[in-house]
């Protein structure tokens, strides 16, 4: 109930943020993100927390004041005042310390954040004493529905890894792919020559899609492909496996294998049968024999037919 | 005329026995070591093909081509397969059925092989299409030709339990296939299918190639063959004197509009359920209930025809119209949103259209006697071949059109109907309806001595043997 109602809430921060933006001048980043902003578009993110605790996902792509805002119904012993304060990746802020009191039958907790830059994002969380607290986790939007299969791919051929934005979320400026290297990214460029990456983007669908022409078995491992917004940027990540045709080839040749071993048998099995489909001919013959001619089809019948008609 | 046709009867009875031996061979004993070679190389011709559908994906990814374009592959294939059955019929009597089945299936293991390697959408055309699909064809017919003419009394039961590897084999293939597709790509996928496919190739060479019952009266030109004797030669491999012959049209005509309905179930049930606001959980689930329902009826529908207490044209009769009346409730049912008749009429639908398939090859011996049966079948593919391909484009249109599947499933029902009632018109279709203890038997007998008509009384037996004498002698 209250995640579908946070949706809501989302949307409208989006539309919100949206419409902000639109009233600025795009200034898209290139590469990093942008300076802060001191009188910057804001948003409103409030909370209504019941129990102990509650995680909010809250999807930011533009810099922005952002309020957040936490209510606690309290718990059995309803306490006149309880000390609040704010905590940003698990850390606490300074100077976030509050008293705060119990009217209208709950706790309330406000502060307002800027969050301007990529290091502002990250988990916040509202602190009612040691007993409860809210956790928002603010993050550019992330990239849904990769492919957790790896892509397996030939030595010589091509393939495409695609990375796909949800509609229903902002569009990015922009999309970056890399490719790791030990514990790092690598960004991957667009060399003219050797021609082996191609990078379309599709603004339309919000997708990117990395080609890797004459494939190599060094290309194999993971790559990353990052959705860039004013705020940051967003990762996704998907593994390509390079390998040479042996690997199919081996299950292949053991089935061949087999077959031929099956058909082998087999006719080895009839060739050393003579004797018995020789007597079973000769049943048949001598049963044909006896009875006058029998080997044409209906001519005798139409014999004892005759006969018996007469 | 009873004691005259009982003397008759018993005269004929160990001549039956031997033409018998001669022309089928006793049930059972190599029978069902066909059977099982027919129930392997079914499920990787029809299970297989039914499986392809995980490979389409893939190429849509690759290729970047529409679904529909994919899509082909398996209409060619399909296709390729109905298309060339007369010309596989047409080799068996020519040569042998064994050498054709292991060609055939060294043909489909060949053209998945080299569609592992195709570069563009054409080639796979050509190869998972055509080159596959004559292979396919070169083996079905042949196998079911075969495994017909090694049984008389027990031939649904044998038929109906080796088509059940069709759906058996796509509940297995289709996780298979996934499991192969994530390890190694399409391309090594197709690879391992080639290999797969070449298992059918000891299944034909399971078929002991002594049943010569064609080629011996047809070779009687000595020196120099001429045009004419060529075009006969081929024409009786082909079988088509069946073509004149008023059963056996009215047959194929049957056959083939039931095929214009029958696959509709089977392309929109999913998407028509998902419309009727099911799930599409649910809507999967319908379509794995009906396949199992489906795998039930065919052995239950073969071991109940062959007890014989009904004639089998009756019981071919009797299941597509059930099939049709069923197919035509489905949209109904699910307009009441009720899941519970959805599943019901659904399982019945299963039922009723796994039984008809058993029965419908069976049927053919009985129009055309055992040694026809081979060209028959071909040609009978390739006949009902044309009306599948109007059967889906049809249906498809209807939805585009009406906006929901109640139309395609309406128009398809009534298809299995009107072929059944063409069913109707066969010669001699309403006698037999208190069948007496001996006229089943008399049937089986009659159709043993490879006669071709459907034959129940003994004044219409013995007419019968009259009207074969002059046919054959006019052969």
């Amino acid at each position: 109930m209250v995640m579908s109602a946070s949706w809501k809430n989302q949307l409208f921060l989006q539309i919100l943020l949206l419409l902000s933006c639109c009233r600025h001048s795009s200034t898209s980043p290139t590469t990093t993100p942008l300076h802060p902003i001191t009188l910057g578009p804001t948003g409103n993110k409030s909370v209504i927390l019941r129990g102990e605790n509650h995680t909010e996902k809250v999807e930011l792509s533009q810099p922005i004041n952002l309020t957040l805002e936490c209510t606690w119904m309290g718990n059995q012993k309803r306490l006149p005042n309880i000390t609040g304060y704010w905590r940003k990746d698990g850390e606490e802020i300074q100077d976030s310390h509050l008293t705060v009191q119990f009217e209208n039958e709950k706790y309330n907790l406000k502060r307002e954040f800027s969050i301007s830059t990529e290091k502002d994002l990250g988990i916040y969380s509202c602190v009612f004493g040691s007993e409860a607290h809210t956790d928002f986790i603010l993050a550019a939007p992330q990239i849904g529905e990769m492919r957790d299969k790896p892509i397996v791919s030939y030595v010589g051929d091509s393939v495409g890894i695609i990375c796909k934005m949800d509609k229903a979320k902002p569009k990015p400026h922009t999309w970056f792919w890399y490719r790791e290297n030990g514990t790092d990214k690598d960004r991957i460029l667009i060399n003219p020559q050797p021609h082996r990456y191609e990078i379309n983007n599709n603004d339309k669908e919000q997708m990117t899609k990395l080609v890797v022409h004459n494939l190599t078995q060094d290309d194999s491992g993971l790559y990353y492909c990052g959705a860039v917004y004013g705020i940051g940027s967003s990762m996704g990540h998907v593994e390509l496996k390079v390998i040479t045709i042996m690997e199919p080839l081996k299950p292949f040749l053991a089935i061949l294998v087999e077959v031929i071993i099956l058909v082998t048998a087999i006719l080895v099995y009839e060739k050393t049968q003579p004797v018995k489909r020789e007597t079973a001919g000769d049943v048949t013959n001598a049963i044909q024999k006896n009875d006058p001619p029998q080997e044409e089809d209906n001519k005798p019948e139409e014999n004892s037919w005759r006969l018996r008609k007469f | 005329m009873n004691g005259h046709s009982v003397l008759t009867m018993a005269n004929l009875k160990p001549k039956s026995e031997n033409q018998h031996e001669k022309h089928e061979g006793p049930d059972g004993g190599w029978g069902w070591v066909l059977v099982i070679a027919m129930f392997v190389s079914t499920s990787l011709v029809f299970g297989l093909m039914r499986s392809l559908g995980i490979f389409f994906v893939e190429f849509v990814h690759y290729f970047e081509e529409s679904a529909q374009a994919i899509s082909w592959i398996s209409s060619i294939g399909l296709a390729a397969q109905q298309f060339f059955s007369p010309v596989a019929a047409a080799l068996c009597n020519a040569y042998n059925a064994r050498v054709v089945v292991m060609t055939g299936g060294f043909l489909a293991g060949l053209g998945f092989l080299l569609a592992s390697q195709a570069t563009c959408l054409v080639h796979l055309y050509l190869t998972m299409g055509v080159i596959t699909g004559l292979g396919w064809g070169m083996v079905f017919t042949p196998m079911t030709a075969t495994v017909m003419a090694h049984f008389t009394r027990r031939r649904t039961l044998a038929l109906g339990l080796a088509f059940t590897s069709i759906g058996l084999s796509s509940f297995a293939f289709n996780p298979l296939f996934q499991l192969l597709v994530d390890m190694y790509a399409w391309r090594g996928a197709l690879l391992i299918l080639g290999g797969l496919s070449l298992n059918i190739v000891p299944c034909g060479a399971l078929i002991r190639p002594q049943r010569r019952s064609k080629s011996q009266p047809k070779v009687n030109s000595e020196g120099r063959p001429s045009c004419a004797m060529m075009l006969q030669r081929v024409a009786s491999y082909l079988e088509l004197s069946v073509l004149c012959e008023r059963p056996y049209i009215t047959f194929t005509l049957a056959v083939s509009l039931f095929n214009v309905g029958f696959f509709v179930p089977y392309f929109h049930l999913v998407a028509h359920s998902i419309q009727a606001g099911f799930s599409e959980y649910q809507a999967a689930f319908v379509m794995s209930a009906a396949g199992a329902t489906d795998i039930l009826g065919r052995v239950l529908s073969g071991w109940f025809s062959d007890l014989g207490y009904f004639r089998l044209i009756h019981l071919v009769s009797l299941w597509t119209g059930l099939a049709g009346v069923f197919i035509m409730l489905l949209p109904v049912s699910s307009l009441s949103g009720s899941y519970a008749t959805l599943m019901v009429i659904n399982l019945l639908y299963g039922f009723c259209s796994g039984a008809l398939t058993s029965v419908i090859f069976a049927a053919i011996p009985m129009i055309v006697g055992v040694k026809r049966t081979m060209g028959a079948l071909g040609l009978l593919q390739l006949i009902e071949s044309g009306a599948g391909l109007l059967g889906t484009p049809l249906s498809g249109l209807l939805r585009d059109v009406t906006g929901n599947y109640i139309a395609s499933f309406m128009v398809a029902g009534s298809f299995l109907i009107l072929g059944t009632l063409t069913l109707v018109t066969l010669p001699h279709f309403f006698s037999c309806t208190d069948p007496p203890p001996t006229n089943p038997s008399a049937l089986r007998e009659s159709s043993s001595n490879s006669k071709d008509q459907d034959v129940t009384s003994e004044l219409e037996q013995i007419n019968s043997l009259a009207a074969d004498t002059n046919l054959r002698g006019t052969e």
